[in-house]
C-alpha cells in the first residue's frame, strides 16, 4: 500500500532517479568508460541518434526525447504538451486516427509516452523484426500529423478523465500540484503538466498547430536505440526515414528565471480526507548544477529505504507519518527539492512540520556519517546495475543523459562522480537548501480536523 | 503524466493479480538451464545462474498465503509477512532495515491469496549477506509485538490513505468481496480497517507456526554467482528447517454468480465513477491458456483492445478500459474495469455491457487473431530479461506445478491457436451480461437513481471500516 501514497508526478522520485542514474557502472571498479559499442550520429536536420546494441533477447526499445514540456507553456495553453503527447498517437493524412497503435501492436510492438514539465518522450517496444515498421511509424507522425478536430474533442474527454483520475480523485496529487503552483512565482515550472481545467478546455485547433511546428522539429529531438540492432543498420534507417524531414527554427529558450525566495510560503487545501497531509518544497538546483548529486545523496539518507532518517524517526520511532519520501527536479532549469508524508487520521502537520525542519537542520548544522554516505552511494550503484539489466533502463538512461545532463558519456562519469561527492559538500549544500526562507508548505487536511487542531495548538 | 493506464506490458494480461504465472514465450523464447534441488525437509531450491550484470534475484515463495487467515482475521498473513522484515536473527528492526539498505539492496516481503512471496535483489558481491537475511526473516523472525501493533496500525492507516487517493487500487478488493462473499476468494489479502483491529500477537504467532516451514518454502536465485556455492550455502541454511504445522488449506471452488446484483460505494464529491464488472472466471491451470490470453488481450489486455477502443480512442469516456483475469488455484475473478465523470456513468457502464456482448456474439476476427498473436510473442521476451524476472517465473512455475513447457511451448501454442479455441473459450470465461456482479464507487447521490437498472443496489459508504456492506470481512 505504501506505492500507492507514494506515487510521483512528473519528475523523478528517488527511486526513479537510482533507476535512471543506473545505467552507467562497468565493473566494479570506479573506472567507468564508455561501451565502445555504443554509436551516435546527428543527421543534417539537427535529429541525433544514439543506438546501443545488446543482443541478449530479441526486441529493441526506441525513446524519443522532444524538447518540449510544461516550462514551453503560459496561461491558457498550461496542458498542451501532455495534450500533444496524445494527439502524436491519434493520426496523420496517411494513416487514420488509432492506425498508429493497431499497427505497431499488429507487428508485435507496444508503446507509451510521457510528459514532464521539460520534456515529451515517447517510447516503443517491440521484436526486431519489426524494426522497420517502427521507423516509417515514427517518421510519419513527425512529418505528416493530422490534428483532426473531432479527434481533438474527443482526446479532450480522455485527458479531463486522466486529470480527474490522477489529480482530482487523489489528493496526494492535488497537494503536490498547489504546492508546486506556490513555490514558484514567475517561472512555468508552477504549471501542472496535465494543464489547468479551464486550458484543458479551452485550448484551439490553432495553439495545437503553432505547437507542433514548433517543437517537433527533427532538431529538437533525440532519439536512442538499444537491443537487438546494430548501429549501422539504425543509422541506415534513419537516412532513409528520418532525414529528408526538415529542421525548423529552434524555439526560443524559455527566460523567466524564478527570482530568489525570501521568506517562506504557505498552502492549506480543505477538502474531505482521512490522513492529513503534509508536503515541504525546497528551490534546489537543474539538473546540470553541481548541487544536485550532492542532493541526491542527501535525500538517500533522509527518506532512501526503512533505514533512512526520516523514515526511522517519523514513522517507526514516533510514528508520527505513515508514510515519508521526497525527490528532487531534475530539469533544465532549478527545480526543487521535494518531501511527502501522510500523517495517521487526526495527526498535527505542525508538529510534523517541526519534526522534520528539526532533522534537516541537524544534517545542516552537524552533516552525515560516512556509513550514510557510503550507504547512499551503494543504494545509487545498485540501482545502475538494476537499470542496466534491460535495455528499456539502457535507452532511458542513455537518453536522459543526453537531455539533461550534456552527454550520454556523462553517464559513465556518474560512478566517479558520486564517489567524489563528500560529506562537507552535503553539509553545505543543506544549508544552503534546506533554510524556511526556501521552502513552500502544503497541508491537506478536513476542515473539521483542522478545527480541532487549530484548538489543540 | 502518461499516455495510457495500461502499462506497456500489462501484467493483468496474463493472468491473476497475486501469484502470477507469466504466461509465456514466443517460439524461440525457452526457460534457462536452472538446477532444481529437494531438501530432506520439501524445501525446493531452483537455481540459475546468469553473469550478464553483477547481481542476484531471488524470489522465495511460501504456499499458503492470505486463504489460511482465521475467519474474520484477514491481513494475518499480510501482517506477518510485513512482519518478517522488522527485526530478524540479531538485528532489530532498525539494524535489519540498515543492513539491507547500505549494501544497496531490496529484499522484502509480501502475502498473496496462496503464498507469502518474498523478493530480493543484490549487488553479487553481497550474496552471503543476502542469505543470511532470508534465513534470518524466514527461520529466526523477532515478531516483535510492538512492531506488530506499529505495522498493524500503519496498514490501517494505509487503507484510510488509499480511500483519499487511489481508488483504482481498492475497487477490486471491494469487488473480489461483494464477488466470492465467504469464499476465502472474498477476504482482502491486506485485511480491513476492521480485521486488522481484531488481529493480535498470538493469531501472528500461532499463523507463522501453522503455515510457515521448510516444506511450505520455494526458492529461487537468478543471477551472478556460482551454482555450486549457492547450493551448498542454502542447503546449509534451509536444510534443517521443520515443517508447517499444519497441513496447506484446501480451497474449493467458488459458485458463479447467476443473475446481477450491484454495490455502490458512497464516495461524496468524487467527479468520477470507477466501475468493476465482473463473474467467477477460471483458475491457474486452465487448459487453454494461449486462446485465453488471445481472448482477453483482443478484449481488454492491450491499448487498442476492444473496450479501450469503444470507451477511450472512440468516445473519450475514460483515460483506460481493460478486462482482467485472476487466476489463482481455484477459478479466480472475470472483471472489466475503468472509470468516467459522473454524468457518464451509465453511458460507460452500458458501452463496456455492449462490448462484453459483442465479444460473446460476435467473437474476433481472423485479422485480430494475429494482431494478438504477434503482439504476445513480441512482447514476451522482455518478461523474462532480468535475474529477477527469471527467479520469479521459475518459483511461480515450481509452486503451482506447471512445469518448463509452460514456458517453452507456450509460443507455439499461441501460434497454432485458431478461431475456434478461442470462441470456444469466450463461451467458457466470459460470463453473459445477465450474470454479474457490479462495483460501482462514486458519489451515489448523483447516481443512485440511474444505476438501479442494473440489479438489486446495495450501498455502502467509502468511510465504513470494512470492504463488504454490513458483514465483517
Amino acid at each position: 500500500m505504501e506505492k500507492l501514497v507514494e506515487s510521483c508526478v512528473k519528475k523523478s522520485c528517488l527511486i526513479l532517479f537510482a533507476l535512471l542514474v543506473n545505467a552507467a557502472m562497468f565493473g566494479a571498479s570506479l573506472a567507468a568508460a564508455v561501451p565502445d559499442e555504443i554509436e551516435s550520429r546527428t543527421l543534417d536536420n539537427g535529429l541525433k541518434i544514439i543506438v546501443w546494441p545488446d543482443h541478449d533477447i530479441p526486441n529493441v526499445v526506441m525513446y524519443n526525447f522532444v524538447r518540449a514540456g510544461g516550462r514551453n507553456e503560459y496561461p491558457g495553453i498550461t496542458g498542451l504538451s501532455h495534450f500533444f503527447e496524445h494527439m502524436m498517437f491519434n493520426g496523420t493524412s496517411r494513416h487514420a486516427p488509432g492506425e498508429f497503435d493497431r499497427i505497431m501492436e499488429a507487428a508485435g510492438g507496444s508503446n507509451n509516452a510521457y510528459t514532464s514539465s521539460d520534456v515529451t518522450v515517447y517510447q516503443d517496444w517491440f521484436p526486431r523484426a519489426a524494426l522497420d515498421v517502427v521507423f516509417g511509424l515514427e517518421a510519419d507522425r513527425l512529418q505528416n500529423l493530422a490534428i483532426d478536430p473531432d479527434v481533438v474533442e474527443s482526446e479532450r474527454g480522455v485527458v479531463y478523465s486522466e486529470r480527474r483520475t490522477s489529480v482530482d480523485n487523489n489528493n496526494m496529487r492535488k497537494l503536490l500540484e498547489q504546492v508546486q503552483a506556490t513555490a514558484f512565482v514567475a517561472h512555468p515550472y508552477q504549471f501542472p503538466v496535465i494543464g489547468w481545467p479551464s486550458d484543458i478546455e479551452a485550448w484551439t485547433q490553432d495553439d495545437l498547430a503553432t505547437y507542433f511546428r514548433t517543437y517537433y522539429a527533427p532538431n529538437n529531438c533525440t532519439m536512442v536505440f538499444t537491443g537487438d540492432i546494430t548501429p549501422d543498420e539504425v543509422f541506415a534507417l534513419a537516412d532513409e526515414y528520418f532525414a529528408p524531414i526538415p529542421a525548423q527554427e529552434p524555439p526560443g529558450r524559455v527566460r523567466t528565471v524564478e527570482p530568489e525566495q525570501a521568506g517562506e510560503r504557505r498552502i492549506l487545501i480543505e477538502t474531505n480526507a482521512q490522513t492529513p497531509l503534509l508536503h515541504l518544497a525546497f528551490h534546489a538546483g537543474s539538473a546540470n548544477d553541481p548541487e544536485t548529486l550532492p542532493m541526491s545523496l542527501l535525500l538517500n539518507i533522509l527518506v532512501g529505504g526503512d533505514s533512512s532518517r526520516l523514515h526511522r524517526l517519523l514513522v517507526e520511532e514516533e510514528q508520527l507519518a505513515i508514510s515519508v519520501g521526497g525527490y528532487q527536479d531534475e530539469g533544465f532549469d532549478p527545480g526543487l527539492a521535494y518531501f511527502y508524508l501522510a500523517l495517521p487520521p487526526g495527526g498535527n502537520p505542525a508538529v510534523v512540520e517541526r519534526r522534520v525542519l528539526d532533522e534537516l537542520q541537524r544534517i545542516a548544522d552537524d552533516g552525515v556519517t560516512e556509513a550514510e554516505l557510503d550507504k547512499a552511494r551503494n543504494i545509487i550503484l545498485a540501482g545502475f546495475w538494476r537499470g542496466l539489466a534491460t535495455i528499456n533502463g539502457k535507452a532511458s538512461a542513455l537518453g536522459n543523459f543526453e537531455v539533461f545532463n550534456g552527454g550520454y558519456e556523462k553517464l559513465f562519469r556518474l560512478p566517479d562522480d558520486i564517489e567524489n561527492v563528500t560529506a562537507d559538500e552535503m553539509q553545505e549544500v543543506a544549508a544552503k537548501i534546506f533554510r524556511p526562507g526556501n521552502m513552500t508548505v502544503g497541508v491537506l487536511r478536513s476542515p473539521a480536523v483542522g478545527a480541532r487542531e487549530n484548538s489543540d495548538d | 503524466m502518461i499516455k495510457r493506464f495500461l502499462g506497456p506490458a500489462s501484467a493483468v494480461l496474463f493472468v491473476a493479480a497475486f501469484f502470477a504465472p507469466v504466461a509465456a514465450a514466443a517460439d524461440d523464447v525457452k526457460l534457462p538451464d536452472y538446477e532444481r534441488v529437494e531438501l530432506d525437509n520439501g524445501t525446493i531450491l531452483l537455481l540459475n545462474e546468469k553473469h550478464d550484470v553483477p547481481l542476484i534475484g531471488l524470489r522465495a515463495v511460501l504456499r499458503g498465503g492470505a486463504v489460511a487467515d482465521e475467519r474474520g482475521k484477514s491481513g494475518l498473513a499480510s501482517t506477518l509477512a510485513a512482519l518478517l522484515e522488522k527485526g530478524a536473527g540479531n538485528r532489530d528492526a532498525a539494524a535489519f532495515a540498515e543492513a539491507i539498505d547500505s549494501v544497496g539492496g531490496h529484499l522484502s516481503a509480501g502475502a498473496g491469496l496462496e503464498a507469502i512471496n518474498l523478493s530480493g535483489n543484490f549487488m553479487s558481491r553481497d550474496a552471503d549477506l543476502m542469505v543470511e537475511l532470508l534465513a534470518d526473516m524466514l527461520r529466526r523472525p523477532a515478531l516483535d509485538a510492538d512492531e506488530m501493533k506499529k505495522l498493524r496500525d500503519r496498514t490501517i492507516n494505509f487503507i484510510r490513505a488509499a480511500k483519499d487517493s487511489n481508488l483504482n487500487a481498492l475497487l477490486p478488493i471491494y469487488g473480489s468481496a461483494f464477488l466470492f462473499g465467504d469464499h476465502p476468494y472474498g477476504s482482502p489479502v491486506m485485511g480491513s480497517e476492521t480485521t486488522l483491529a481484531k488481529i493480535t500477537h498470538s493469531d501472528l504467532l500461532r499463523y507463522y507456526a501453522d503455515h510457515v516451514g521448510g516444506d511450505r518454502l520455494i526458492i529461487a536465485v537468478s543471477g551472478d554467482f556460482d551454482a555450486g556455492y549457492m547450493l551448498k550455502k542454502l542447503t546449509r541454511a534451509f536444510g534443517g528447517w521443520r515443517k508447517a504445522k499444519s497441513p496447506l488449506s484446501v480451497v474449493t471452488a467458488a459458485e458463479p454468480q447467476t443473475g446481477r446484483r450491484v454495490l455502490l460505494i458512497d464516495k461524496p464529491g468524487a467527479t468520477q465513477t470507477y466501475f468493476w464488472i465482473a463473474n467467477v472466471g477460471v483458475a491457474a491451470d486452465y487448459a487453454n491458456r494461449a486462446a485465453l490470453d488471445l481472448a482477453n488481450t483482443v478484449f481488454g489486455g492491450r491499448f487498442t483492445s476492444m473496450l479501450n477502443t469503444e470507451l477511450r480512442i472512440k468516445s473519450g469516456l475514460t483515460y483506460g478500459a481493460r478486462s482482467s483475469l485472476s487466476r489463482p488455484l481455484q477459478p479466480g475473478s472475470v472483471a472489466v474495469t475503468s472509470f468516467t465523470r459522473t454524468e457518464a456513468t451509465v453511458e460507460a457502464i452500458d458501452m463496456a455491457l455492449g462490448v462484453l456482448s459483442q465479444l460473446r456474439d460476435n467473437g474476433i476476427s481472423e485479422d485480430m487473431i494475429s494482431s494478438a498473436q504477434n503482439y504476445i510473442l513480441g512482447q514476451f521476451p522482455t518478461r523474462l530479461e532480468t535475474s529477477s524476472q527469471l527467479a520469479a517465473q521459475l518459483a511461480v512455475l515450481e509452486a503451482y506445478g506447471l512445469g518448463a513447457s509452460y514456458i517453452d511451448d507456450y509460443g507455439v501454442a499461441i501460434l497454432e491457436t485458431d478461431s475456434a479455441a478461442i470462441a470456444a473459450v469466450i463461451d467458457d470465461v466470459y460470463p453473459s451480461s445477465q450474470n454479474l456482479v457490479f462495483v460501482l464507487l462514486g458519489d451515489a447521490s448523483l447516481i443512485r437513481e440511474s444505476i438501479s437498472k442494473y440489479g438489486p443496489v446495495t450501498e455502502m459508504k467509502i468511510t465504513e471500516p470494512h470492504f463488504r456492506p454490513a458483514a465483517p470481512d
